[in-house]
C-alpha cells in the first residue's frame, strides 16, 4: 500500500499552513497568480521592478521558500538558455527570458502551496469549469504525491527481484537506460488502475448525479478585498508607467 | 424472485480475457445478508460490479441476464439512482479515496445526494462518530492505517444510507480486531434494516453475523497436476539471522525501536500485529531496502534475502509470464522453472501477460520471480494471502516449508492468523518490539499480551496439527 507523508502530498506541493493566504479566498490567490503570470509580458524595467514587489509578497506570505524550489527545479533549463541566448542572441534576451521562466515557475507556487483540492475544485466551479472537469482536475492535483511514492516503491520492487540497479557512474548510467522498462511499466499500470479505481469509487458514490449541491462554501474576506486592490493598484502603476 | 436485490442467470464476461462471471440467480430481503464465496478469479468483484451498476455502465463486456437494485433495473436506471440504492466498499480502501481530508471523504457522497448544508452536517458528525473517526477529521486519507482507512470508506458509503450494502473482500487489510470490529457493525447494519453482501475469502470471520446465507461461486477450473519433486533439496541449515537494535524512522515518526530477533535456517516463521505497526518496514529492513539502525546479519554477512512485496503490480511488466520469471537470472534452472510454474498453478498461463491476470495469480508469479533467483538465505512474504484462496494459501505454506526444508529461512508478515498458526514460529509484534515469541499453540495462549496490542484472537481459531507432520516437503 502507498502512503504519503504526515502532510498527505507530496513534499513538493506541501500545504503551507502558516501562510497569511492560506485563508484567503481561493479565487483571490488564483488572480494575483494569474497577474503575476500576465507580468511576464512587461519589458525589462517593469518585469524587474514587478519581480521586486511579487518576491516581497512571497516574503510576507511565507512562501519564498516554496517559490524558490520551483525555480530551483528549473535551475538546468535556466542556465541553458540563459548561455544559449547571450551567446546567440544578447544579454538583455538572456536575462529577461531567464527571468520571465523564473516568474511563471513561481507565479503558481502562490495558489499551490496555500489551496486543497477542495478549494480549487470550489473556484474552477465558481469560473463555471464543468464539475465533472473540476473534480478530475482537483483529484489530479491532489494525486501528484502519490507519483513520487509510488515511483520509489516500484524502484524498490524491482531492485529487490534484481530487475534494476541503482546507477552509479555514466557507464552504468546508460546500462541502466534499458531498465527503464521495468520501472515504467508498472508506473504506468499502477497510475491507469488507480485513476480507474477512483472513477469507480466516484461513481459508486453518484459522481453523476444532477441533484448535487456543494457543502462548502465560497466566501471573499477583508484580506480578499486588500489584496485585490492592492493587485489593481500595482497593475494601473505598471500600466502608467513610461 | 422478490426482494430489494435480485439477479437473474446474470452472467459477464470482460472484453480482454476470459475472466467473468458464470451465470448466478440471487436474491435478498430487506436486513438480510449474504456472503458470496468461491475462489480466487471466480468473479466476486465482477458480481460486486454487476449489482451495483458499474457494470455494464462502466464496462464493456459481455453481459447476460438482468440485475434489480430497489426497484430499478440496473441496465436502465443511471448510475446516481443506483448508487442511492446500493453502496460498494471496494477491495482496496486506498485506491478509493477521493478528497483530501476525511471530513471531505464523507461529504463527498452526501454532496451528491442534493441534500441540505444541515443534514449533511448531522450525517457528517454521525458517520464520524459511529466509526471512531472524530480525532481524524482533518487527517489525509493516504496517511490513515489500512483499518482506518477501511472505516473511512464505510462511513462515506453508509452515511449515504444505501438500503442495500454490499463490499469487496473489506476484511482482507485488517488486523483480526479491525476485522472483528467490521464484522459487528456489518450485524448492526443488518439488524436495522440494511442488506448486507459480502464477498470475501475469509469467511471464518463472517461467522458471527446473524442470518447469514453464503452464495458459493463456481471458480474456473484448472486440470488437476502433482507437480514434480521439490528441487530445494534438504540442506543443512546456515547460520542464524542475527537482528540486533534495529531502530527505522519514517519521516521523523519512529517506526522500529531497539529490536532484537534471531532466526535459524529452516524455520517458517510469521509476524503478526495491528496495521501499520511496522510489519512491512521489518521485512524491507531485512532485504536491505530500508535505512535503519542496529544490525542485520548471517555469520557476519549482510543476508541475501528475495522479498515478495504486498502489490504484485510493482514488481511485473513482461509480455509473458516466461519472460517475467526469466527476466535477468543469469542461468537459469530449467528444473526450478518448470517446478515453479506447476507448483504455484502457472503452467496454464506461461505465454500470458502476468498483467492480464488475477490479483492472486499476479502474486504467484511474483513470488516466482524472486524464487528463480534462488536468494541464498531465504524469503521475505509480504501479507502473501492477499487475493489468495484457502487452496493457494495451503500451497503457499507448503512452499515455505519445502524452503524450510532446504536450509532456508521464510520469514512472513500477515494479518491472516489462520495462515500465520501454520508456520512454526509466531511472532507478535508491538509498537515496542516483540511481545511474544513462541510456537503458535503458545503465542495464542499469551492471552495479556494480545489484549495489550488491542488484538484479539477469534474464538474459532485452531492451530493445525499438521504444522509439524508436513515438514520437508511440497
Amino acid at each position: 500500500m502507498i502512503r504519503l507523508g504526515t502532510s498527505g502530498r507530496s513534499r513538493q506541493l506541501a500545504l503551507v499552513e502558516r501562510s497569511p493566504l492560506r485563508h484567503a479566498d481561493p479565487r483571490t490567490k488564483l488572480a494575483l497568480s494569474m497577474c503575476a503570470s500576465l507580468a511576464v509580458m512587461l519589458s525589462l524595467e517593469k518585469l524587474v521592478a514587478f519581480m521586486g514587489l511579487y518576491v516581497l509578497l512571497l516574503f510576507w506570505a511565507r512562501l519564498l521558500p516554496e517559490a524558490a524550489r520551483q525555480v530551483w527545479r528549473l535551475k538546468w533549463v535556466l542556465l541553458v538558455l540563459f548561455v544559449v541566448d547571450w551567446i546567440f542572441v544578447s544579454l538583455d534576451l538572456a536575462v529577461i527570458i531567464v527571468l520571465r521562466l523564473s516568474l511563471l515557475a513561481g507565479a503558481f507556487a502562490l495558489f499551490f502551496a496555500t489551496t486543497t483540492p477542495a478549494e480549487l475544485r470550489l473556484a474552477l466551479e465558481w469560473m463555471r469549469v464543468p464539475y465533472r472537469y473540476a473534480f478530475s482536475l482537483s483529484v489530479a492535483f491532489q494525486s501528484v504525491g502519490l507519483l513520487d511514492d509510488e515511483w520509489r516503491a516500484i524502484r524498490e520492487a524491482q531492485q529487490a527481484r534484481g530487475a534494476w540497479t541503482r546507477p552509479e557512474g555514466w557507464r552504468k548510467l546508460l546500462e541502466s537506460l534499458g531498465d527503464l522498462i521495468a520501472l515504467a511499466v508498472p508506473a504506468i499500470v499502477m497510475t491507469t488502475k488507480r485513476a480507474w479505481a477512483m472513477t469507480e469509487a466516484a461513481y459508486a458514490r453518484g459522481f453523476d448525479s444532477p441533484h448535487r449541491r456543494p457543502y462548502a462554501q465560497l466566501s471573499m474576506g477583508r484580506l480578499d478585498w486588500n489584496l485585490l486592490a492592492a493587485t489593481l493598484a500595482v497593475a494601473v502603476a505598471l500600466l502608467l508607467w513610461r | 424472485m422478490n426482494g430489494i436485490l435480485r439477479a437473474e442467470q446474470l452472467a459477464y464476461r470482460y472484453p480482454q480475457n476470459e475472466y467473468g462471471l458464470q451465470p448466478i440467480s440471487l436474491a435478498a430481503e430487506p436486513g438480510e445478508a449474504l456472503l458470496i464465496a468461491g475462489p480466487s478469479g471466480c468473479g466476486k468483484s465482477t458480481l460486486a460490479r454487476c449489482l451495483t451498476g458499474l457494470i455494464p455502465h462502466l464496462y464493456h463486456g459481455t453481459l447476460r441476464g438482468s440485475v434489480w437494485v430497489g426497484g430499478l433495473r440496473t441496465e436502465a436506471a443511471p448510475l446516481w439512482q443506483l448508487s442511492e440504492r446500493a453502496g460498494l466498499v471496494f477491495q482496496n480502501p486506498s485506491a478509493q479515496m477521493l478528497a483530501e481530508s476525511v471530513e471531505n471523504e464523507v461529504i463527498f457522497g452526501l454532496e451528491n445526494l442534493g441534500l441540505t448544508r444541515q443534514t449533511i452536517k448531522q450525517r457528517l458528525e454521525e458517520a464520524l462518530a459511529h466509526f471512531g473517526l472524530q480525532g481524524l477529521r482533518q487527517r489525509s486519507p493516504q496517511t490513515l492505517s489500512g483499518g482506518e482507512q477501511q472505516k473511512l470508506a464505510l462511513a462515506a458509503i453508509t452515511a449515504r444510507r444505501p438500503p442495500v450494502l454490499i463490499l469487496d473482500e473489506p476484511l482482507s487489510m485488517l488486523d483480526g480486531t479491525a476485522a472483528a470490529d467490521l464484522v459487528e457493525h456489518l450485524a448492526k447494519l443488518t439488524a436495522s434494516g440494511t442488506t448486507v453482501v459480502t464477498c470475501e475469502h475469509r469467511e471464518e470471520f463472517l461467522c458471527d453475523v446473524p442470518g447469514l446465507r453464503t452464495i458459493r461461486l463456481e471458480g474456473r477450473t484448472q486440470p488437476e497436476t502433482s507437480p514434480p519433486p521439490s528441487p530445494f533439496r534438504a540442506g543443512s541449515p546456515g547460520g542464524s539471522l542475527e537482528v540486533k537494535g534495529l531502530s527505522v524512522s519514517l519521516g521523523g515518526r519512529p517506526i522500529l525501536h531497539d529490536l532484537h530477533l534471531s532466526v535459524e535456517g529452516g524455520e517458517v516463521v510469521a509476524v503478526v500485529g495491528r496495521n501499520g505497526v511496522g510489519k512491512t518496514t521489518l521485512l524491507r529492513a531485512l532485504a536491505g531496502l530500508q535505512q535503519h539502525g542496529g544490525t542485520i546479519n548471517i555469520d557476519g554477512r549482510d543476508p541475501d534475502l528475495g522479498l515478495v512485496f504486498q502489490n504484485a503490480d510493482l514488481q511485473l511488466f513482461n509480455a509473458s509470464v516466461r519472460d517475467e520469471i526469466l527476466y535477468k537470472v543469469a542461468a537459469p534452472d530449467p528444473e526450478l522453472y518448470g517446478w515453479l510454474l506447476q507448483a504455484l498453478g502457472l503452467a496454464a498461463y506461461e505465454e500470458v501477460p502476468p498483467l492480464l491476470l488475477s490479483e492472486g495469480e499476479k502474486k504467484r508469479v511474483a513470488l516466482a520471480t524472486v524464487l528463480m533467483r534462488r536468494p541464498r538465505d531465504g524469503l521475505l512474504l509480504d501479507e502473501p494471502s492477499l487475493g489468495q484462496d484457502a487452496a493457494h494459501k495451503s500451497l503457499l505454506i507448503r512452499l515455505a516449508r519445502s524452503l524450510a526444508g532446504a536450509g532456508q529461512r521464510v520469514i512472513l508478515t500477515t494479518h491472516d492468523l489462520p495462515l500465520a498458526v501454520q508456520a512454526d514460529r509466531l511472532l507478535l509484534l508491538g509498537p515496542e518490539g516483540f511481545v511474544a515469541d513462541g510456537p503458535p499453540a503458545q503465542v495464542l495462549e499469551a492471552h495479556a499480551a494480545w489484549a495489550d496490542l488491542g488484538l484479539r484472537v477469534p474464538h474459532w481459531l485452531e492451530v493445525p496439527e499438521r504444522v509439524v507432520e508436513e515438514r520437508g516437503g511440497l
